[in-house]
């Protein structure tokens, strides 16, 4: 055994010694890994189940698609996974601008999103601004940046509430307002969605600001459906900020209880006082310090930003634009979605900023800050103007009366003097040649006086001394 | 003196030490508790807006979001098969106006586009070819197929294929406007993982209506488009219609319209070809079915043809006369799938087939209801048939 062992060492050592060795033993090496990668790679190639995938390239107007090619990837930007941008518009023009400056933005690959909008019921010109922002950004001259297909559909329902800010906040106009809502946001995805699309994320025009990312930040928690939390910014006189989306919530005993109070048609809506759910909202969940990555689930969502899967919508999850467990829109679409078994997640600590629109309240006190302002601004003009007319009207005596003022109350307060009999008044009666003279006119400009004032205080001044000198003299 | 007791060592000082000890770690524990604000009070905690000096951020500078890589991903290492290139943005951009779009009794006459719908477990050359009769304008129709994803599929999908390309690239007039063929996204929706008997025991039904109610809703909302007016949802199995189906149906002008689904057969009894009622889905509703479903728990639904269930419903399939006139209508409550014509706007609105129980309804039936909550009315046609093919 012994000396096998030893010839056994003998031999390697030999081998090793040899020059070749090492060229042989590195080739050998890159052999193994190339046939270990070609064997793994050809197994999972050929374990897969092999579908047969007929060939339509040269029939005309037929179209296959294998649906398990667009379920969407958690990477879906690497994997060319399209995403159709739902955007439901109304009398949007204001905001088109600030949306499209964000659309620009997005890091996203741009030619892997389809952009879709539904454009109803619009007074003002927003089918125009729409379609020349459209072009602005098809005409980026980086081809990179320019998006995939762009649908513009126009579908009005007619609409019995006006769209101000009180108006469709309102309670009483929250069932039907909703339910014609859920139909326009059916109208579009029914539409824009395509068998190749892969994720599906809906936008409302009138965000504030949002992270470029927001698409992958959505995207990467693979989730069926996925919202993020909302809150506006508000004037500093209402505090600063604001949780705004109370539509994403979870359900609570007392929705369920309350839900069931209700009749067949009616709908539940969040943040009325009129319907208290006492259901825990995504909005106040928020930790502004926390992890963004942080996950809860949920039962109703809001609709300023949703992202879902393909797949969600493509099964028949949709805005019930009818009373669905007693709500509507995007908040039974939550529940919907549930009910149908996909996951319906929100994230707490990340923030999409909605842009603030006053109520009619905001807008009553806005008036009347407005007004107060014009009035203070008036008020100091009018100011101002006195001012100046004082100025020049009126010489400024303050500093001389000062001393005057001295002057003419010493001799008036006698009471005190008297009291303390330190003080005797005697008044010369006798009648002398010099009273009946004629004061000798004195020449103003002989002493260099000249009636100015700093004249008149130099004078004053003599005088001053001397009648505190003789004040004192009588005090002592 | 000289000898110390270790008992009273232990007492004496060990003990007391011990306890202070203890008293400590209370206390300190109790420190602990307040300095977990970067040992600040709860009272001088900062908001992370104050330090970051701005309300505007997603999330608090402490954390970050995970770095994206953008770099193509590749199925394989070795083949690289990557499932579709890149669509290179078009400079033109889609305007439609559905303001425009009408569903009216003169469909053929105003050009309204019909989308048929077919989920299709296994392709009958008949139904093929009943399909190519029909003498509505093929430039005004759009076919749609899903296909389950499985053998039996790939088989059914070789045959239709061969169908279509004969039909497609024929002279222009012939052909369809538009076929989108759909593949299951897993093995695991496949609608006709059943065979034959197992498919209609009560049992498994609610599991296969579910599956079929999934592959509907695929097919619509992938194929549904912006100049779809009408959506006609017509079985792999109905194998024989009037020529003029489209015309005929679409003449009543109603959001759903249901014809009645008959059966060929040779009845041994009489010796001779004889027709039979084959879909009990078109039903009104009846006060006993409404007590039944109002006795259920929520996850349970009501299906026609079962003894289990006795619905008493006044079934359509049961009103057919063979003098009757073929435009009669009955209202209905509940419509089955075999052939349906929709307003798309119907289905544009969200009407789908539920794939979960919907006031114990499900599928086809459930899709009725939602209709009517959406303030549709859903019609039935007793003496227009059509038939199915016949196992």
């Amino acid at each position: 055994m012994d000396i096998n062992k030893k010839n056994f060492l003998s031999f390697i050592k030999i081998n090793c010694n040899k020059k070749y060795f090492k060229p042989i033993f590195t080739g050998l090496v890159l052999l193994l890994v190339t046939c270990i990668l070609l064997i793994s790679d050809s197994i999972s190639f050929l374990t897969e189940p092999t579908l047969y995938r007929p060939d339509f390239s040269k029939t005309p107007q037929v179209e296959y698609y294998d649906l398990n090619d667009y379920k969407g990837d958690k990477e879906g930007w690497r994997a060319n996974d399209r995403v159709v941008f739902c955007v439901p518009l109304r009398d949007a023009a204001v905001h088109l601008p600030r949306f499209f400056n964000l659309l620009s933005k997005m890091s996203y690959p741009h030619n892997q999103i389809d952009l879709t909008f539904l454009v109803s019921d619009s007074k003002d010109n927003t089918l125009g601004v729409l379609k020349d922002e459209l072009n602005n950004l098809q005409q980026n001259k980086d081809k990179s940046k320019r998006f995939g297909s762009i649908e513009i559909y126009e579908k009005d329902f007619g609409q019995v509430i006006g769209q101000s800010f009180s108006d469709r906040h309102g309670f009483a106009a929250q069932g039907p307002r909703r339910k014609l809502m859920a139909r326009a946001r059916n109208w579009l995805g029914s539409v824009a969605l395509k068998p190749y699309h892969s994720w599906v994320y809906w936008r409302d025009v009138d965000v504030e600001i949002l992270p470029d990312t927001i698409l992958e930040d959505l995207i990467h928690h693979d989730k069926d459906v996925i919202v993020p939390n909302v809150w506006r910014p508000l004037p500093d006189w209402l505090g600063n900020i604001q949780p705004y989306d109370l539509n994403s919530w979870k359900e609570s005993d007392g929705g369920l209880q309350l839900a069931d109070s209700l009749n067949e048609d009616a709908v539940i809506v969040e943040g009325y006082p009129e319907y208290a759910t006492w259901r825990p909202h995504l909005a106040y969940m928020r930790d502004p310090s926390g992890d963004p990555e942080v996950e809860v689930e949920l039962d109703g969502i809001g609709g300023v930003s949703i992202m879902a899967k393909a797949k969600v919508f493509r099964a028949g999850s949709h805005y019930p634009a009818f009373s669905f467990k007693k709500h509507a829109e995007t908040e039974a679409f939550g529940k919907l979605s549930r009910t149908m078994g996909f996951s319906v997640v929100g994230l707490p600590n990340y923030v999409v900023w909605h842009i603030y629109e006053p109520s009619s309240d905001d807008l009553k006190h806005m008036e009347w800050m407005a007004e107060e302002e014009e009035r203070i601004n008036e008020e100091n003009k009018i100011k101002e103007f006195y001012e100046r007319t004082w100025e020049v009207g009126f010489e400024d005596m303050r500093a001389s009366w000062e001393k005057d003022f001295h002057n003419i109350l010493k001799n008036v307060d006698h009471t005190k003097l008297q009291d303390n009999n330190k003080l005797k008044f005697s008044v010369d009666w006798d009648d002398t040649d010099a009273d009946y003279q004629e004061p000798v006119p004195q020449d103003t400009n002989a002493n260099g006086n000249d009636g100015s004032f700093e004249d008149y205080k130099q004078d004053m001044d003599e005088i001053i001394a001397e009648q505190e000198k003789k004040k004192q003299d009588l005090l002592n | 003196m000289a000898r110390v007791n270790p008992k009273n060592v232990l007492i004496k000082i060990v003990l007391p030490i011990f306890t202070l000890f203890l008293l400590l770690s209370v206390f300190i524990s109790r420190s602990n508790i307040e300095s977990v604000n970067n040992g600040q009070s709860v009272t001088k905690h900062r908001w992370a807006h104050e330090d970051e000096s701005s309300f505007y951020f997603p999330f608090s500078k402490k954390f970050s979001m995970p770095k994206y890589i953008y770099k193509k991903k590749t199925k394989n290492w070795l083949f690289f098969q990557n499932k579709q290139e890149d669509l290179i943005p078009q400079s033109h951009i889609a305007h439609y106006d559905l303001n425009t779009l009408q569903s009216s009794s003169d469909a053929a006459v105003n050009k309204e586009q019909v989308l048929i719908l077919t989920p299709m477990q296994t392709f009958h050359i008949e139904y093929w070819n009943n399909i190519l009769q029909l003498s509505y304008p093929r430039e005004l129709i759009e076919l749609g197929f899903i296909i389950p994803r499985n053998k039996n599929g790939d088989k059914t999908l070789k045959a239709l294929e061969a169908e279509i390309k004969k039909t497609q690239t024929d002279k222009k007039e012939s052909r369809f406007k538009k076929i989108t063929i759909l593949r299951q996204e897993s093995e695991e929706d496949s609608f006709n993982a059943l065979d034959e008997k197992d498919r209609h025991s009560l049992a498994v039904q609610k599991e296969r209506r579910s599956k079929m109610a999934l592959s509907r809703n695929q097919l619509l909302f992938s194929t549904i488009g912006p100049y779809t007016s009408w959506v006609l949802w017509l079985d792999s199995d109905i194998i024989e219609t009037p020529t003029s189906l489209l015309q005929d149906m679409t003449f009543h002008n109603k959001p759903i319209i249901a014809a009645n689904v008959y059966q060929r057969y040779y009845n041994e009894e009489s010796k001779k070809d004889d027709i039979r009622p084959y879909d009990f889905n078109n039903w009104a509703e009846s006060p006993v079915g409404l007590e039944l479903a109002s006795k259920m728990a929520d996850d349970e639904i009501i299906v026609e043809g079962y003894a289990e269930l006795a619905t008493y419903r006044p079934l359509m399939a049961h009103f057919y006369e063979p003098n009757g006139s073929p435009s009669s209508t009955m209202n209905l409550d509940g419509v089955g799938g075999g052939c349906t014509l929709v307003k798309a706007e119907v289905h544009r609105d969200g009407a789908m087939f539920p794939t979960f129980p919907f006031y114990h309804l499900i599928e086809t039936e459930g899709f009725a209801k939602m209709a009517k909550r959406l303030g549709y009315e859903v019609m039935g046609l007793p003496n227009y048939l059509v038939y199915h093919y016949n196992e």
